[in-house]
C-alpha cells in the first residue's frame, strides 16, 4: 500500500523528520539516511580505503542511529548525530583491525584505482602530478588516526573545526592542533615531491 | 619559536579558522620570513591535491542497492520491535507484580515481627536541670555557693508569691522532708542548731 505522506517527504525538515521517524515511520528515516549517507560514506571511505567496509559501516550507523532514534535529544543536528556515530564506528572498527589485511591490499588497489578512475580527468595531468597524488594518498593513509580522522573530515569533507570537533567528540582546539599536527607531517613526507611541481 | 607559531596560525589559516588580527600579523611574518613561505606554500600544494584526489563518485546503482538494502533491514527492525512490544510488556507486567508482592511481604514481616519502640515520656525535673547545671560548675567551690544562693533566693520569691508565710511554714511540709537522707536531715538540723545559736546571742548581746 502507497504511503500518501511518501511523496512530500523531501519537503519536510531534518527536525519533523525527525520527529516522524521517532514514532516509527520508516520512510521518514529513509528519506534521513538519504541525505546524509553519501557524505558519512566518503568520510568512511577514506578512513578506511575499502569499499564494501565503507558501505557496510554506512548501513550499521544509520541502523544504530534508527535504533537508538528515542534517545537522540535533537541538541545537535541530526547530520552531526549519525555523523558521529558512523565516525566512532569507523574509529573503532580500524582499532581493532577488524579487516583482513590481504583483502585490505587488495581492496585499497581497487578502491584508490576506482577512485582515480571516477574521477574527473585532469588534461593537464602529468607523470609527477600523478606522483604526488599517489604519495598524498599513502601519506595520509599513513598518519595517525585521530590526526587522520581529523583531516578527513575538515579537509575531505570541508567541515569547521567547530563541526569536526562535535563529530569527533572533542574540543576545537584539538582539532586545531590536530590538523596542524597531520599537515606537518604531510609536509615533511612530501617534502620531495613538492618542490619538485 | 615565533616560526613554529605560525606554523600553526597557517594550518588554521587554511581552515578559514584564524581571526583577522592573526592573519594581519601573519602576512607581517610571511614578508620577512622565506622559510615560512615556503612552508605555507607546501601547505597549499597538498590542501589542493587533497581536495582533488577524494573527487569520488560512486555509480547510482550502488545508492540504488544500498537505499534497498537500508529499507529491508529497517522494515525488518521495525517488524521486530512490533513482535517484542508484546513480549516486553508482558515482562514488565510480570516483574511490576513481582516487585509489588515482594513490598507487601516484607510490609507483612516488619509488621508482625517488628515491635514498635514505645517513645519514652518526658517529663520535666528540675532535679536533672540543676545536677546538670552542679556538673558544669565543676569543683569550683565559690560558684557552687553562689548558685546556691541564687537557689535559695528564688525558692524564697516563689515562697513569698504563694503566701507561704500565712502557711503552717514550709518546714511542716511533709513533702520538704520525706525524700531526704539520714546525712542531710544531720546537716540541716546542725545548721539549724548553729542558727539559734547565733540568735540567742544577739539577744543576749
Amino acid at each position: 500500500m502507497s504511503n500518501p505522506m511518501k511523496g512530500s517527504m523531501a519537503d519536510r525538515s531534518d527536525d519533523h523528520l525527525v520527529d516522524l521517524a521517532k514514532q516509527g515511520d520508516v520512510e521518514a528515516f529513509a528519506e534521513l539516511a538519504r541525505r546524509c549517507q553519501e557524505r558519512i560514506f566518503y568520510s568512511i571511505f577514506a578512513l578506511t580505503k575499502n569499499h564494501q567496509d565503507a558501505s557496510d559501516l554506512t548501513q550499521e550507523a544509520l541502523m544504530q542511529a534508527f535504533k537508538s532514534l528515542k534517545t537522540f535529544k535533537q541538541r545537535s543536528s541530526f547530520n552531526t548525530w549519525v555523523y558521529r556515530i558512523a565516525v566512532n564506528l569507523t574509529l573503532n572498527f580500524l582499532k581493532k583491525g577488524k579487516r583482513d589485511g590481504a583483502r585490505q591490499v587488495l581492496d585499497e588497489s581497487l578502491s584508490w584505482a576506482e577512485a582515480k578512475e571516477d574521477a574527473s580527468p585532469s588534461p593537464e595531468g602529468s607523470s609527477l602530478k600523478k606522483e604526488l597524488s599517489r604519495k598524498l594518498r599513502e601519506a595520509v593513509d599513513s598518519l595517525p588516526l585521530p590526526y587522520r580522522a581529523s583531516f578527513v573530515l575538515v579537509v575531505f569533507q570541508g567541515m569547521t573545526h567547530n563541526q569536526a570537533a562535535r563529530v569527533l567528540g572533542c574540543s576545537e582546539n584539538t582539532v586545531s592542533w590536530r590538523m596542524h599536527k597531520a599537515r606537518k607531517i604531510l609536509q615533511a613526507s612530501l617534502n620531495p615531491y613538492l618542490e619538485g611541481r | 619559536m615565533r616560526c613554529k607559531t605560525i606554523e600553526k596560525w597557517l594550518s588554521d589559516r587554511i581552515d578559514g579558522e584564524l581571526s583577522e588580527r592573526k592573519i594581519k600579523s601573519l602576512q607581517a611574518h610571511l614578508e620577512r620570513c622565506p622559510s615560512c613561505r615556503s612552508y605555507a606554500a607546501a601547505l597549499e600544494k597538498i590542501q589542493d591535491e587533497a581536495r582533488s584526489i577524494e573527487r569520488l563518485e560512486v555509480s547510482p546503482s550502488f545508492w540504488e542497492e544500498f537505499t534497498s538494502r537500508l529499507r529491508s533491514d529497517l522494515s525488518s527492525k521495525k517488524q521486530e520491535k512490533r513482535l517484542e512490544r508484546p513480549l516486553v510488556k508482558r515482562w514488565r507486567w510480570a516483574g511490576a507484580s513481582a516487585a509489588l508482592t515482594l513490598l507487601i511481604v516484607v510490609g507483612l514481616y516488619f509488621l508482625l515481627f517488628f515491635e514498635k519502640p514505645v517513645p519514652e515520656m518526658y517529663v520535666f525535673s528540675y532535679e536533672d536541670s540543676l545536677a546538670q547545671i552542679y556538673r558544669e560548675i565543676g569543683r569550683d567551690p565559690e560558684l557552687e555557693t553562689l548558685f546556691n544562693l541564687v537557689v535559695l533566693a528564688s525558692i524564697g520569691e516563689s515562697l513569698e508569691g504563694a503566701g507561704w508565710q500565712d502557711s503552717a511554714g514550709f518546714q511542716e511540709s511533709s513533702l520538704l522532708w520525706e525524700n531526704l537522707s539520714e546525712e542531710e536531715l544531720k546537716l540541716i538540723e546542725s545548721e539549724i542548731k548553729k542558727e539559734e545559736k547565733i540568735e540567742e546571742e544577739s539577744h543576749e548581746g
